[in-house]
Parts: C-alpha cells; sequence; structure tokens
C-alpha cells in the first residue's frame, strides 16, 4: 500500500474520479496528480465508461427482447415481460401529462431516460468497494508498474461505479433535455411565440428587460434543478454507502457488526430512492417537454 | 465538483441512445403490444358475440320447444276427444244392435215354437185319430166326430 488507509483517504479515494483530460500545458494525462492542471478537456473515463456501457445493457436487453419476427399472438415470457411492463409504464405516464399532444420521441427518450438513470443508479447497490477494487487490480495488473508514475499499487487506482453521482452525467443528461426543450419550443411554438413567453410576461412588454431577466432565471433553473436533484440524492446515497463500509473497516468488532445491519438497511431503503429518481427523472423530463408543446398563452 | 467535458460527452452520449431507442428500439415492441392489443380486444369481442348469438338461439329453441308442447297437448287432446266419440258411437251402436238382435231372436223364437207346437198338435190329432180307428174301428169315422176331435185338439 502506497499511503496509509485513513478515513479521509478512503473516503476521497471513493470519491474521485478517473479523469483523463488536456493539460494547460497542451499534453494528455489520466494521472490523478494532474487533475488540478487539467483544462475543461477532461473526462471522467469511469463515469462515462459505466453510463455507455449501462445504456448499451439497456438497448441491448430491449432489443433481444423481443427479436424481430415475435409473433404478437405468442405467450410473452421472460425479459419480454418486463420490457412491456416498462413500456407500458411510460406510456401511461406520457399519456397523462402529454395528453393529445403527438410526438413520437417523448415515449422512447422517456423510456430511455427512465431504464438508463435506474441502472445506473443500481449500480450504486453494488458493495462500494467491489468494483473499485476490482479495477484497481486488473489495471495494476496491465498497466501498473514503476514506469507508470500514477499506477503505483491497485489502491492508487480511481474508480467511481455509480455514474449518477458525478454531476457531469446527471447535468449532462439534463442539458440534452434543455437542448430538446428549446428545439421543441421554437419548431412548435415558433420563434416569435417563444421569444414572446420568455419577454412579454409577468409584466408586459414595457418591462421587457426585467421579464427577460425573470423568464431565464425560471429556464435555466430547470435544467439545473434536474440534474442536480438526481446528483445529489444519489450522492447522499453513495456518500452513507462509504461511511457505512468505514465502520467496517476501522472500529471495533461490535461497530462492525452493526454496520452490516445498517448497510443492509441503508440498501434497502436506497431501492426506494433508486427507483423513485429514475421515476422523477423521468417524470420532469416529460413534462418539460409538454411545456415546449404547450401554445396557448398564460 | 469539478464540472468538465465529461458534460458534453455525456450530453452527446445520452441523444445518442435516445435516437437509437427512438428509430430501432421503441417502435417494433410497441407495433408488437398494439397488434396483441387488437387481437386480443378483438377476440373478446367475438367472445361476446358468440354469447350472444348462444343467447339468441336459446331462445329461440325454448321458444320452438314450448310452441311444439303447445301443439302436442292440443293434438293429444283432440285425440281424446275422438277416442271417446268413437267408443260411445261404437258402444251405441251395438247396443242397438244386439237389441235388434235379440229381438229378431225372440221372434224366430217364437215362431218356431208355435210352428212346433201346431205341428204337435196336428201329429197328436193324427196319431189319436189313428189310434182310434185302430181300436174302435170304422164306428167312429172321421167324418162323424170332427166336431169332438177338433175339440179334443184344441183342448190338447
Amino acid at each position: 500500500m502506497a499511503k496509509e488507509l485513513t478515513t479521509q483517504s478512503y473516503i476521497e479515494h471513493h470519491l474521485t474520479n478517473l479523469t483523463c483530460g488536456q493539460l494547460k500545458d497542451g499534453g494528455w494525462s489520466c494521472n490523478p496528480h494532474d487533475v488540478e492542471n487539467m483544462t475543461f478537456w477532461a473526462f471522467h473515463v469511469d463515469s462515462l465508461f459505466w453510463s455507455i456501457f449501462l445504456g448499451g445493457l439497456f438497448l441491448l436487453l430491449f432489443k433481444r427482447a423481443m427479436p424481430k419476427g415475435t409473433a404478437a399472438d405468442s405467450t410473452p415470457t421472460g425479459l419480454q415481460n418486463f420490457v412491456e411492463m416498462s413500456i407500458e409504464f411510460v406510456e401511461d405516464n406520457v399519456q397523462s401529462l402529454f395528453g393529445s399532444i403527438k410526438n413520437t420521441l417523448i415515449a422512447p427518450l422517456a423510456l430511455t431516460v427512465f431504464v438508463w438513470i435506474l441502472l445506473m443508479n443500481l449500480m450504486d447497490l453494488i458493495p462500494v468497494d467491489f468494483l473499485p477494487v476490482l479495477a484497481g487490480h486488473v489495471a495494476y495488473y496491465f498497466v501498473g508498474g514503476p514506469e507508470h508514475a500514477w499506477i503505483t499499487s491497485p489502491e492508487s487506482f480511481y474508480f467511481k461505479v455509480v455514474p449518477t453521482t458525478d454531476p457531469n452525467i446527471t447535468l449532462g443528461m439534463a442539458l440534452a433535455i434543455f437542448v430538446l426543450t428549446i428545439y421543441y419550443s421554437i419548431s412548435v411554438k415558433g420563434i416569435k411565440a417563444f421569444a414572446a413567453e420568455l419577454t412579454l410576461h409577468p409584466f408586459g412588454k414595457w418591462l421587457m428587460p426585467v421579464n427577460f431577466v425573470l423568464e431565464m432565471v425560471n429556464f435555466i433553473a430547470k435544467p439545473i434543478s434536474l440534474g442536480l436533484r438526481l446528483f445529489g440524492n444519489l450522492y447522499a446515497g453513495e456518500m452513507i454507502f462509504i461511511l457505512i463500509a468505514l465502520m467496517l473497516f476501522f472500529s471495533s468488532t461490535l461497530i462492525g457488526f452493526l454496520g452490516i445491519g445498517l448497510h443492509l438497511v441503508w440498501a434497502l431503503f436506497h431501492i426506494l430512492i433508486v427507483a423513485l429518481q429514475a421515476f422523477i427523472f423521468m417524470a420532469l423530463t416529460i413534462a418539460y417537454l409538454a411545456m415546449a408543446h404547450e401554445t396557448e398563452e398564460h | 465538483m469539478n464540472i468538465n467535458a465529461t458534460l458534453l460527452a455525456q450530453a452527446v452520449v445520452m441523444i445518442v441512445f435516445v435516437a437509437i431507442c427512438w428509430k430501432y428500439i421503441y417502435p417494433p415492441i410497441l407495433e408488437i403490444m398494439q397488434e396483441r392489443q387488437k387481437k386480443i380486444s378483438d377476440g373478446l369481442e367475438a367472445a361476446k358475440k358468440a354469447d350472444d348469438s348462444l343467447e339468441e338461439a336459446k331462445l329461440a329453441f325454448d321458444k320452438e320447444m314450448d310452441q311444439a308442447k303447445a301443439e302436442a297437448a292440443e293434438i293429444l287432446k283432440k285425440a281424446n276427444v275422438r277416442a271417446t266419440k268413437i267408443v260411445g258411437d261404437a258402444s251405441l251402436k251395438a247396443e242397438v244392435e244386439a237389441e235388434k238382435i235379440m229381438a229378431s231372436a225372440t221372434t224366430t223364437i217364437e215362431n218356431d215354437t208355435n210352428k212346433a207346437k201346431e205341428e204337435l198338435r196336428q201329429q197328436m190329432s193324427d196319431i189319436i185319430i189313428d189310434t182310434t180307428q185302430k181300436i174302435l174301428g170304422d164306428e167312429i169315422s172321421t167324418s162323424k166326430h170332427d166336431d169332438i176331435l177338433k175339440k179334443a185338439a184344441e183342448d190338447l
């Protein structure tokens, strides 16, 4: 072990992403010690890896569940039932929020958002040390050694496995939805009506700048709150898992056993948060896009 | 919390995933589901129709059955009446016939009896005359004692 394991280093280790990015002097590096010197063009490789992996898993699962030529009158089994249940759930929600507005993108978008976030959140239920330690050993085995200054031991390899505890991921998704919202606002209402919506109330046309500032805050707060809500909930959950895990490492046997019990209780409770946050993100996505389709003046 | 290009990368990844889902994943599944939904609702409707027609057939059957029963009862009643009448007529006819036969039989018997009596009387008187003639010889002639003989025959 390169450095002594302390409470602080343990927590830090779990909250640090594996980052690869452009350094200020122009070179590229994945060394955690260089993170401070990186420009904006840095990527959290671990978050992106799990995000793409789980998104791909989602697409694969739903593709595999109903291969081409699945007969409509055959009895659905196993995975197909799960897939149909998800789709019905999403369709119901879209129906209740969107009503009569016809837009074929909304339901697939909501489905992707829901299942993807659910899968990413579920990574939180895997014991906190399991995947990071595994990844650390794999990385050390393949690319570690003295010639790589930063992988000096399996423990020096950072690997966060829950993408939704990374604000970049949640805000990135919120950003994509924000872009879609603007696109549909303009294409459905027209640029004029959209601009009017942002500038002509609450105070009428003589106070346009004030209106614009107020509406802009309102407008931008939506995606930011959308992203931060998911991040905050999952980050807090992850944090508690880390703290409970600490009880096993640094205290007496009694507290260790208490920690196991607490871990179980929190994991059970966290299942609720995992599903709830995925649902909330989906519901708000649908709601924001429904707002973008509303043409009536208010 | 450090915001960096991961955010943009994730936004792009998301748009790609949503597009794939939108184009290739969602529509075929939804199509199959809707097709099955239609099949199920069609099937239910057909079942309901079949139920209805069964009910109708049952009603028609009951009606026909009732009618047939009523007809049968009517026929039975008519047959009974007819039979009673036939029996009545027949017995009446038979009685009359019997009486007739009886009467004619009685007459025949009476006639025969009278005839027999007459014959007997005749034979008796002949026998008596014969016998008397044989006993008395010619003393008594038939002509002389005709009155007496006639009286005797009447007494017999």
